[in-house]
Parts: structure tokens; C-alpha cells; sequence
């Protein structure tokens, strides 16, 4: 779907996009662009296949039996479902962040490094400056710097997503995707990361799927509106808000679908 | 509503019940034992017909084939229940493999221990020692340890391994750095409860590894030993009276010993469980 708003450039396309859990299709000729610097909001109701979305993006869905797609999603220009892409490479440059918070059972320093240290940093004075720098990146630093070595999983639930932040900002991504990354935080927990978010779309090309409309709204550049496997809309927020060129979208903006 | 609280009373009592079975057996024989530790009792050598000295070869026996049957069956054990959570796949193979396992853990230990006769004793030549012993309940825990490291791997979150192979990591080291850390608790408590079943097992070590008396300390692994399991067993199939004593108090001393590991079992089984809320 264009937009002619002035064009920000593009990171990643879906191209005629189809996905298909064994025989059911739970994604239905998807095409857009998701643009450099920007957040991108996919919205839509439960099982509408937002999730279906993001994770055919970075790859998650590899391992699923039954799991197939037709079409193209391309990254600057590179199809990510090319048999020689480099998938550890890819996932590098496109990070993820979960619903529930995913720390692994290590201490916050460890947690951090991870990402680094699999991809060959051995450094350590450098790899100490990344989690640092990641940390501050993800609004965590200053109430964690004096316990990098405790366990990760003695953080808040809140901190512990932000946490999963930084240690996706450690391998220096260039997108980063999220699937519902506040739905299990509280309101302000919550509204601490939708500031991180807005601060890190500096730097970051953001894709978030979300239920909170309202989320969508205050935090999101663009909207994509999913129903039943189609995308149904796709423009600025502003536009998307002001006058929703589709009945569905209007109904769900509304609160008729949902 | 009424039926739901008298079920939970029954379930209750059923349960407290059991545990009192449990408790009553293991202060019985610690009791009955307790009052023949000694400084002796741990550091001498049975004497005079077993009415005098103490335990201290049978405690050395029973804990190098403890240890060394755990250095046998850990790094096997953990192996094989990695290789069957993360690597068999669901295929016919991992089935065979599986079904075997199971099986496996039900054969009777006295089978375990003819198996060792045949094969470490006399085909292998290591003849009755500690080495042949330490196999054999190495080969008993095997099943053990392998099936409960694969199902402490599968309870680790999907959510986690995505997390790890989203930063781009290869399998290997999902499954080496984030699955077996996050698992570590639970390996663990499955490697104290092989070992407790290794310290009390008597049948397969009384074939291949003990010998009923000996006045000296093995030199080397191919030399057999005393353990406390066959110890208590010699004494009370074969002495009189006057030697009992030394059963009642070798009971304690293993009791006492399997009780440590099993409380210390289920104390890190519960900070996991806690950990979890
Ligand atoms: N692993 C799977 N196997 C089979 N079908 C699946 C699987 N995952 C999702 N689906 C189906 O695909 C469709 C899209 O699911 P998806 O998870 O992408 O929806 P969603 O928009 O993220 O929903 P929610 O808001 O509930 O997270 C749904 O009908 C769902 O039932
Ligand atoms: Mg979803």
C-alpha cells in the first residue's frame, strides 16, 4: 500500500506474502514497507496473525512443522528467506523482544554479553563498554550498575523487559521487533518502556504488535491494521486515526471489533 | 462443596500418612543405629568377628563407587538426555530410544548386576572390584539421570530458546549456554537422586564390586571393596548375635547419608519451585 507522505526510507518489504500453518493460510497476500527510524504498530484482533507477521520477519517460525510461506520479505533489498542468507548474521542486525520477559537465568552482566560474546567479541573492556551502553540505552542502567552480577531473574518484571531490550541493543540491531512487549507489565512499567521506545526510534527501526490501541496510537509513526490474515490498512497514525479509510478498521478503532 | 472438603481431607490425611510411614522408617533404623557412632565406628577396621571396630572400609568402599560411577553416569546421563530432548527429533529412532530408556529404569537391579558379572567382570577381565561395580551402577543410574536431564530440558521455556536464537544464536549454543543453564537445578536434583540410589543399591555391587571382609585398603580400582550395603548385608545373613550391632549402626550411618542427599534434593527442587511464582 503507498503512502505519500515525504518517504522515509525503507528497511524491510513484504512482498505478496503468504504463510501458512500446515493447511491453514493465517497470512493472505500481505504487502508493505516498513520504513528506517520509524515505529511501526500492527494492530488487529487475537489470532488476526500479527504475531504470524513478525515472526516470519526475523525467522522464528523456522522450526514450527507445518510452517511454509510464499512471497518475499526483503531486508534492505535482501530476500530473508534465501537458502544462503546467513540467518545468525540476520537475527544480529533484527532483534526480538517477547510478550513475557525472557531473561536468561544468569546474572544482568551475563544476560547482556550473551549476544556479543556468541558473535565472536572476546574483548573484555569491550564488551563491559557494550553492557553498559546498552543498559543506559534501555533506561535500566542506573537502577541496576551497582548488581550487574545478581541474578537477572531477581529483576521486576519491568526491568526484566527492559533488560531483554538492552540485551537485544547489545548485538547493535538495526531493526527490533516486539510482540505485545508490555501486555504482561503494569501501567507504569508500561509507560516506561513506551518512552524507551519512542527515544530508541531514533536509532531503531521499531515493529511492534500490540492490543493496546491506545499504545498504538500515543507511540506509533505507522499503522497496520490486520483482520483474518489480511492487512486491511496501512498509513501514518495520524491519517489512520483521523479518518480510517476502511469500514473494519474504523469498526476496531472504535471498539465494535476486538 | 461439602464432597470437595471431605476429598481434600482424605487426600490430606492419606498424604500426611505416607509421610509418616516414610519418617517412621527412617528414625527407626537411625535410632536403632545411632547409639554405636563412635569415633571407632567411622575410623576402624571391623575386628574380632565383627563385634568390635568399626565401618570405615565399607564407608571408603561405598563412596568411591559412588564417586566414580557418578563420573561415569553424569557426563553419559546428561549426554544422552540432551541428545534425545534436543537433537532425536520426534522420529521412530528417538522413539526406540526412548522406549528403551523407560524400560530400562524398570529392570530389577539383581539383573543390572548379572549383566555386570558378564560383561565388566569376566568378558572385560576386570574381575570383581571397584571398577566393575562402579560401571554396573553406573549403567543402573543411566536411565535415571538421562530421562529426567531430558525432561528438565523440555520444561525450559520455548520463550527462552526463541529469545537466544533470536540474538542469533546456533543451536549448540541454545542448548549449551541457555538450556542446560536454565535446567542446571533440576539436572542436578536428578543426578542426587541417581546418586542415593547408587549408595543404598546392594544386589549388583554384592556381583561385581564387594568383597565380604578385608583387612586392607584397596590399592587401585581393580581391587574389590567393602561397602555399606553389602556390609549390613554379609553381617546379618552370616553372624550371630553379637555382630548385629554393626549392621543396626552401618543402617544409621547409610540412612543418615541417603537422607542428606534426598533433603538436599528436594531443597534445591523447592527454591525452583519458588523461583518460579
Ligand atoms: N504454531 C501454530 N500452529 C498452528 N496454527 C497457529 C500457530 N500459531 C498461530 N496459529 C494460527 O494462526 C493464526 C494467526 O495467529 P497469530 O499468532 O499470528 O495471531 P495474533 O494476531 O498474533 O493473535 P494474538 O493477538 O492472539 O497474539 C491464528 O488463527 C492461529 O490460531
Ligand atoms: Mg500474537
Amino acid at each position: 500500500m503507498p503512502i505519500n507522505d515525504d518517504k522515509p526510507s525503507i528497511v524491510i518489504s513484504v512482498r505478496n506474502f503468504n504463510a501458512y500453518y500446515s493447511d491453514k493460510k493465517a497470512l493472505k497476500e500481505i504487502n508493505l514497507d516498513f520504513y528506517k527510524n520509524k515505529i511501526t504498530a500492527i494492530i488487529g484482533p487475537s489470532g488476526c496473525g500479527k504475531s504470524t507477521l513478525l515472526r516470519s520477519i526475523n525467522r522464528m517460525n523456522d522450526e514450527i512443522a507445518g510452517f511454509r510461506t510464499e512471497g518475499e520479505i526483503l531486508y534492505n533489498g535482501k530476500n530473508v528467506n534465501d537458502k544462503k542468507l546467513d540467518l545468525t548474521l540476520y537475527r544480529k542486525n533484527v532483534g526480538m523482544v517477547f510478550q513475557k520477559p525472557t531473561p536468561f537465568p544468569m546474572s544482568i552482566y551475563d544476560n547482556v554479553s550473551f549476544g556479543p560474546r556468541i558473535h565472536g567479541i572476546k574483548n573484555k573492556s569491550k564488551i563491559e563498554d557494550i553492557v553498559e551502553s546498552s543498559l543506559k540505552k534501555a533506561a535500566l542502567w542506573e537502577e541496576v550498575k551497582d548488581e550487574l552480577h545478581k541474578s537477572a531473574l531477581s529483576l521486576s518484571g519491568g526491568q526484566q523487559q527492559r533488560l531483554c531490550i538492552a540485551r537485544a541493543l547489545a548485538v547493535d540491531p538495526e531493526v527490533i521487533l516486539l510482540d505485545e512487549p508490555t501486555s504482561a507489565l503494569d501501567p507504569i512499567a508500561t509507560q516506561k518502556i513506551e518512552i524507551l521506545l519512542e527515544e530508541l526510534s531514533q536509532n531503531y527501526s521499531i515493529i511492534i504488535v500490540t492490543h493496546n490501541l491506545s499504545q498504538a496510537v500515543r507511540i506509533s509513526d505507522y499503522m497496520a491494521y490486520m483482520f483474518q490474515g489480511d492487512l486491511i490498512e496501512y498509513d501514518s497514525t495520524s491519517k489512520i486515526i483521523r479518518s480510517p479509510k476502511n469500514e473494519l478498521t474504523e469498526q476496531y478503532l472504535t471498539g465494535r471489533i476486538g | 462443596m461439602k464432597r470437595d472438603i471431605a476429598i481434600s481431607i482424605i487426600f490430606r490425611v492419606i498424604s500426611y500418612a505416607a509421610f509418616l510411614v516414610v519418617i517412621a522408617i527412617f528414625l527407626t533404623f537411625i535410632l536403632e543405629g545411632f547409639m554405636y557412632f563412635s569415633p571407632e565406628f567411622f575410623t576402624q577396621f571391623p575386628q574380632m568377628g565383627m563385634t568390635k571396630g568399626g565401618i570405615f572400609p565399607a564407608i571408603v568402599g561405598s563412596v568411591s563407587v559412588l564417586m566414580i560411577s557418578l563420573a561415569v553416569a553424569i557426563p553419559l546421563g546428561v549426554f544422552t538426555g540432551v541428545f534425545l530432548s534436543e537433537y532425536a527429533g520426534k522420529g521412530f529412532f528417538s522413539k526406540i530410544v526412548d522406549t528403551s530408556i523407560t524400560a530400562l529404569s524398570g529392570v530389577p537391579s539383581i539383573v543390572y548386576g548379572l549383566f555386570g558379572l558378564s560383561i565388566f567382570c569376566i568378558t572385560l577381565g576386570f574381575r570383581t572390584s571397584i571398577l566393575s561395580g562402579s560401571l554396573t551402577l553406573a549403567i543402573m543410574t543411566l536411565p535415571v539421570i538421562s530421562s529426567s536431564v531430558r525432561e528438565a530440558l523440555q520444561a525450559v521455556p520455548r520463550e527462552l530458546r526463541e529469545s537466544a536464537y533470536a540474538l542469533g544464536a546456533k543451536k549448540s549454543e541454545v542448548v549449551f549456554k541457555v538450556v542446560l543453564v536454565a535446567a542446571k537445578e533440576r539436572i542436578i536434583t536428578a543426578v542426587l537422586i541417581g546418586g542415593g540410589r547408587v549408595i543404598g543399591e546392594t544386589a549388583p555391587i554384592l556381583l561385581t564390586g564387594a568383597i565380604f571382609y578385608s583387612t586392607m585398603m584397596p590399592k587401585g580400582i581393580l581391587d574389590p571393596v567393602m561397602t555399606l550395603p553389602s556390609h549390613i548385608y554379609y553381617i546379618t545373613m552370616a553372624y550371630g548375635q553379637s555382630a548385629q550391632w554393626m549392621a543396626k549402626g552401618a543402617s544409621a550411618f547409610l540412612m543418615i547419608f541417603i537422607l542428606i542427599i534426598y533433603s538436599t534434593a528436594f531443597y534445591i527442587r523447592r527454591k525452583i519451585s519458588n523461583a518460579h511464582k
